[in-house]
């Protein structure tokens, strides 16, 4: 058995780890909405350095090309990942499971070879042929191959979750391939779907490394302009977009936990 | 218009179509090893309760899946209404499915999975929504046509999953051990009602199923199959009495069975001892089994003076309200004896009881050679 003081340092470790997570996080998100430009002192609150991030043009291109990237990139990766995991699904009793490893080796490989590679690539395709010039094409074809394989795993799980005879009755209901897509499959996957897509967007509106190496002079994202910006020194500026994106990727999160631990309850008999 | 299903149901005299099915070489392999069906020949009856009955592995899915158009058969054919439907797609066949996990959409609403047929036919909404509420009635589902699939239970689930297939007016409706999942009281009810609605309806229904009790008191015929061959095709009653075979003798619950050593000009040898035979016993050979039923054997004085007397003893007793029930050991054979409840004694184990059997009542089956 535990002894009681065992128990007390253990949830005093877990605070501790909280601590260590949670409070760097909360000390940008603080001097974020500091008066004064300084990241030792609090004056009092003030959303100066937001009101400066609206008016920074370079600052708002980043956003505006991090965002439409993540968009993109993700509405993307969800198409071609779905059909990866239906594809997946469909031809599991073949024993696909080396697949598996091909599918999970962009989710290991560390993002500088991977960022590294896709960039020698491009360039070699763009000095032969004149095509993917590194730039958001560039970027999102990056960032989709990524993303697939966290999508397929997604629907792919959620495939394996349904009642296989459901594709029988469908079929069996007069359901030509077509209305079986339609009115059976992504209705049935759609938890899984809506989950897959905001993780992709959280990954890449998070990704600096492979983006770049992908990205081209007029196509930087967020990570990349704070990157650039910080060598300058941490102004309070930078605390205010981290600030943004903590609460972007925070709320994105939790919308894909959210349907992925919906599909518990549908499922379920 | 299509006359809908409670028309139907409240003007009895009215005939549905219903179509008759005829296999032709049907065989089916899922690998070498794995034959699932060896030449199936087969014709139902339109408007007949026909079932499929076996061990689990005998082919009797594969054969309602071959049906339903969700497997293609390697060889033969497959005709309904007498149109050749052997590479007709499921969705294209009038045949609908009531299946054992019943299938039903976790992301529809009761009344969306009732009419999800008819919304892939093409039936416009409003007419759609009539018919689900008919059906919903007619299957006293009603109160649930709102409700999502998970918060019901497995009986409700059952009818909803029936009502979905009937609903489409099928010109067959399968059913692929619809009850197995029930508890024993929900199933008696439904075994009954299923009967009243395909009675009622006059739609040909084919039923698949383990259990040898449900299918003979639901069933015009049973086709018994094992190994992917149908054994015997036959009445409830002529294939619980006239077995055609010994695995056909075991499966419909048979154990008194009694292999023939030597048979006499007049008299069997069995391991319990020699027995007269019936006066109709020229097909009765070497090797073919002799099959006691169990309400056939009489016991205590009344088997006194009779012939194919022996001399039993009581292994256990079992009173079963209105029989009684006991395990015999004759030589070293076991016997299960039924005997009626008429007020008599219950032997008790280790009693010696005199036992006959008469020779009208001495069936033969073939061997498990033949």
């Amino acid at each position: 058995m535990t002894s009681p003081s065992l128990k007390r340092s253990l949830a005093c470790l877990w605070w501790v780890l909280m601590a260590f997570l949670y409070l760097p996080l909360a000390v940008v998100v603080l001097f974020s909405f500091n008066s004064i430009n300084s990241s030792a002192l609090f004056e009092s609150f003030s959303l100066r350095w937001y009101e400066r991030l609206w008016g920074n043009e370079q600052i708002m291109a980043s956003l505006g090309h991090s965002l439409v990237l993540a968009i993109i990139s993700s509405v993307t990766a969800v198409v071609i990942g779905t059909l990866m995991g239906y594809g997946l699904y469909r031809h599991r009793a073949r024993r696909l499971g080396w697949l598996i490893v091909l599918i999970y080796l962009p989710i290991v490989m560390p993002d500088i070879v991977f960022g590294i590679s896709n960039m020698t690539f491009f360039v070699r395709i763009s000095s032969l042929t004149g095509w993917l010039s590194p730039g958001l094409g560039t970027m999102v074809l990056s960032h989709v191959t990524f993303q697939i394989p966290f999508v397929a795993l997604i629907v792919y799980s959620r495939f394996v979750g349904l009642d296989a005879t459901l594709f029988d009755a469908a079929k069996d209901l007069y359901a030509s391939p077509f209305d079986r897509a339609r009115h059976f499959i992504v209705p049935s996957i759609k938890p899984a779907l809506v989950s897959a897509f905001f993780l992709s967007f959280t990954l890449s509106i998070d990704d600096f490394v492979i983006s770049f190496f992908t990205a081209g002079p007029e196509s930087s994202t967020l990570p990349i302009y704070i990157w650039g910006a910080i060598r300058k020194g941490v102004t309070p500026e930078i605390n205010a977009i981290a600030s943004l994106m903590i609460a972007a990727v925070a709320v994105a999160a939790v919308i894909s936990l959210a349907f992925t631990r919906s599909k518990g309850s549908d499922a379920s008999r | 218009m299509k006359r809908g299903i409670t028309e139907t149901l409240a003007n009895e005299s009215t005939a549905r179509k219903a179509s008759s099915i005829t296999l032709e070489g049907v065989e089916k392999s899922f690998s070498r090893e794995a034959i699932a069906l060896d030449g199936v020949d087969l014709t139902i009856k339109a408007g007949e309760f026909f079932t499929l009955l076996g061990p689990s592995g005998c082919g009797k899915t594969t054969l309602l899946r071959i049906l339903a158009g969700l497997d293609t058969p390697n060889a033969g054919v497959v005709s309904i209404g007498g149109v050749d439907v052997t590479a007709v797609p499921p969705h294209k066949r009038s045949v609908n499915t009531v299946f054992q996990s019943y299938a039903l959409f976790p992301h529809l609403s009761v009344e969306d999975n009732i009419g999800f047929g008819l919304k892939m036919q093409g039936v416009d909404k409003a007419e759609r929504t009539r018919r689900v509420r008919e059906m919903a009635e007619f299957i006293k589902l009603s109160p649930l046509l709102s409700r999502r699939i998970h918060q019901l239970s497995g009986g409700q689930r059952q009818r909803i999953a029936l009502a979905r297939a009937l609903v489409c007016e099928p010109d067959v409706l399968l059913l692929d051990e619809p009850l197995s999942a029930l508890d024993a009281g929900l199933r008696g009810q439904l075994q009954v009602e299923l009967q009243r609605i395909q009675r009622r309806l006059g739609m040909t229904f084919v039923f698949v199923t383990h259990d040898q009790q449900e299918a003979m008191v639901m069933s015009d015929r049973i086709a018994v199959l094992n190994d992917g061959k149908i054994q015997q095709l036959d009445t409830p009653r002529a294939v619980f009495e006239r077995p055609a075979n010994a695995f056909v003798a075991r499966f419909m619950g048979h154990s008194n069975l009694l292999e023939i050593k030597r048979r006499g000009a007049d008299r069997l040898d069995t391991a319990i001892g020699p027995l007269t035979l019936p006066a109709d016993a020229e097909h009765m050979n070497d090797g073919d089994l002799v099959l006691i039923r169990p309400e056939t054997i009489e016991l205590g004085d009344d088997a006194l003076g009779q012939p194919n007397r022996f001399d039993a003893t009581v292994v256990e007793s079992f009173y079963r309200g209105s029989h009684f029930e006991y395990r015999l050991q004759v030589e070293d054979v076991a016997l299960t004896a039924f005997s009626s409840n008429q007020g008599q004694k219950l032997f008790a184990a280790d009693d010696r009881v005199p036992i006959s059997i008469s020779p009208s009542d001495l069936m033969t089956v073939r061997g498990e050679g033949g």
